[in-house]
């Protein structure tokens, strides 16, 4: 996926905003806090999981996702960091 | 008295949930628990233990268990083990295994889902988490009973025999098991029960000297110099020993004291504080008993109450209040009884829980009966008595 369709996406901007702030979270907790339904949620995720800017780990039935170690995760911190913080 | 000086230095160290640096007459059981749980420093991942630690209220289970928690974590970090103590109190959760194993998840992944899972899905997530940090963990279940009571013993048999389902893989989960006694493990199968009884630590009761220790530890911690005399440490040792040793109620009792003086803006915990705070902890005298009364009882009741109020102390030689009560007899137009009447009064009303006596070796010879009013304030008691004796008449 191109860097521009990654970053188009306003829930998915969301998401890694949300994940940077709280660490580890499952689908729902996700769902629930961006006011989004679970199925497209999970297919924002599974997007920046692809994207390699994610991880998923799965714990039974639970799938929690968390930032990765990747160079692309570093970035999107970055990112944010240049962004949230005065 | 300075005014609006508290008497307090620092009252968290007197709070229910204050850890003390040290525990005094609890050396050897610290040292019994460090010994169980080594391995943990020497040989992580190798072996897994179960304790269980009994004692009755008071007796310093729940912080035995977190004091030695907090050291054993700060001994781990310094050797870079990766190592969790969680504490869960499990009548808090009441008794539900999946939140309580919910909580330990949560000392990894705080954002791990609350609802929704069963207790075996929780508990392999616990382990999976465990293994992915390479971490080892103690959860110690406090008030364990409730979590028997609740969930009997296919719980414990799923913690228990949690290793054998994890063959050849790391041991990362021990458990202390923080109960009063083992009456609950009585409901539990015999495989269960088997499981589960391997190194137990029972806490004996404080006797009133240890108490005595304990408390001034805390008085020392807690209160400004000088605020809480030896007599009123001894007042509380004394009551927290009546109720079953319980150190608990002690410290609790000290720091309600310190309210009341607060209260009276006093600058010193009086023996009156002490009985006022415990009258708002247990029932003082109720009213049926004060009926029950005779003249003459209740006059010596009086004369306690009054030579109480009077004098800041914690105990009275009977001698003392005899005196009192024979200026009271006059007041009220009666004859006085004799000592050995006084004596008697003084043990029907030590029964009654009203006051307490003891013997004690006089100085010059002889023994003499002290007099304690332990759990009444004195001004409460006088006001009763003296309604009492005004709207009953002066009969027998």
């Amino acid at each position: 996926m191109e860097l521009e369709e990654v970053f188009s996406s306003k829930p998915r901007m969301k998401i890694l905003k949300l994940i940077y702030q709280l660490g580890q979270l499952n689908v729902s907790d996700v769902a629930r806090r961006i006011k989004m339904n679970y199925t497209a949620t999970s297919e924002h995720l599974k997007i920046l999981t692809s994207e390699g800017i994610l991880e998923e780990r799965v714990y039974g039935r639970v799938h929690m996702y968390r930032l990765s170690e990747t160079p692309k995760a570093k970035a999107v911190v970055a990112l944010i960091e240049a962004w949230e913080k005065p | 008295m300075v005014p609006n000086q508290s008497v307090f230095k620092d009252e968290s160290k007197l709070d229910i949930n204050y850890i003390p640096q040290k525990l005094p007459h609890r050396e050897k059981e610290q040292r019994l628990l460090s010994e169980f749980f080594s391995f943990i420093l020497r040989c992580p991942e190798r072996m897994a233990q179960r304790v269980i630690l009994t004692g009755d209220v008071g007796t310093g289970k729940t912080a035995l268990a977190q004091h030695f928690g907090a050291n054993i974590t700060s001994e781990a970090n310094k050797r870079r083990i990766k190592f969790r103590y969680v504490h869960v109190n499990c009548r808090e959760f009441r008794g539900s295994l999946q939140t309580i194993l919910h909580r330990a998840v949560m000392a990894f992944r705080p954002n791990y889902p609350a609802r929704g899972y069963g207790a075996e899905e929780v508990l392999a997530a616990l382990m999976q988490v465990l293994d992915e940090e390479e971490a080892t963990m103690i959860l110690a279940l406090d008030e364990f009973d409730s979590l028997i009571e609740k969930e009997g013993s296919d719980a414990v048999y799923k913690l228990t025999r949690l290793q054998e389902m994890r063959q050849g893989k790391p041991q990362r989960l021990s458990f202390i098991f923080i109960m009063r006694n083992l009456d609950a493990t009585a409901q539990l199968d015999e495989s269960a029960r088997s499981t589960l009884q391997r190194s137990i630590i029972s806490l004996t009761r404080y006797g009133k000297p240890q108490l005595i220790d304990i408390l001034s530890d805390r008085v020392a911690l807690a209160f400004e110099l000088g605020a809480v005399s030896e007599d009123v440490v001894d007042l509380v040792a004394e009551l927290a020993y009546s109720e079953t040793g319980n150190a608990r109620f002690g410290i609790e009792l000290l720091w309600r004291a310190g309210k009341y003086a607060d209260a009276e803006n006093a600058g010193v915990v009086e023996p009156e504080c002490v009985r006022l705070a415990i009258s708002s902890i247990v029932p003082s005298l109720r009213r049926s008993e004060l009926a029950s009364l005779g003249l003459h009882e209740r006059l010596f009741l009086l004369a306690v109450a009054r030579y109480f109020k009077e004098n800041e102390e914690v105990y009275a030689a009977l001698t003392e209040i005899e005196k009192t009560y024979a200026v009271l007899c006059e007041e009220y137009g009666e004859t006085a009884n004799s000592h050995t009447q006084l004596w008697n009064y003084a043990q029907y009303l030590t029964k009654l829980g009203v006051l307490r006596t003891e013997v004690a070796s006089a100085e010059t010879r002889g023994r003499t009966t002290r007099v304690s009013l332990p759990t009444i304030p004195a001004v409460e008691l006088e006001r009763q008595l003296s309604d009492s004796l005004t709207q009953n008449g002066r009969r027998d």
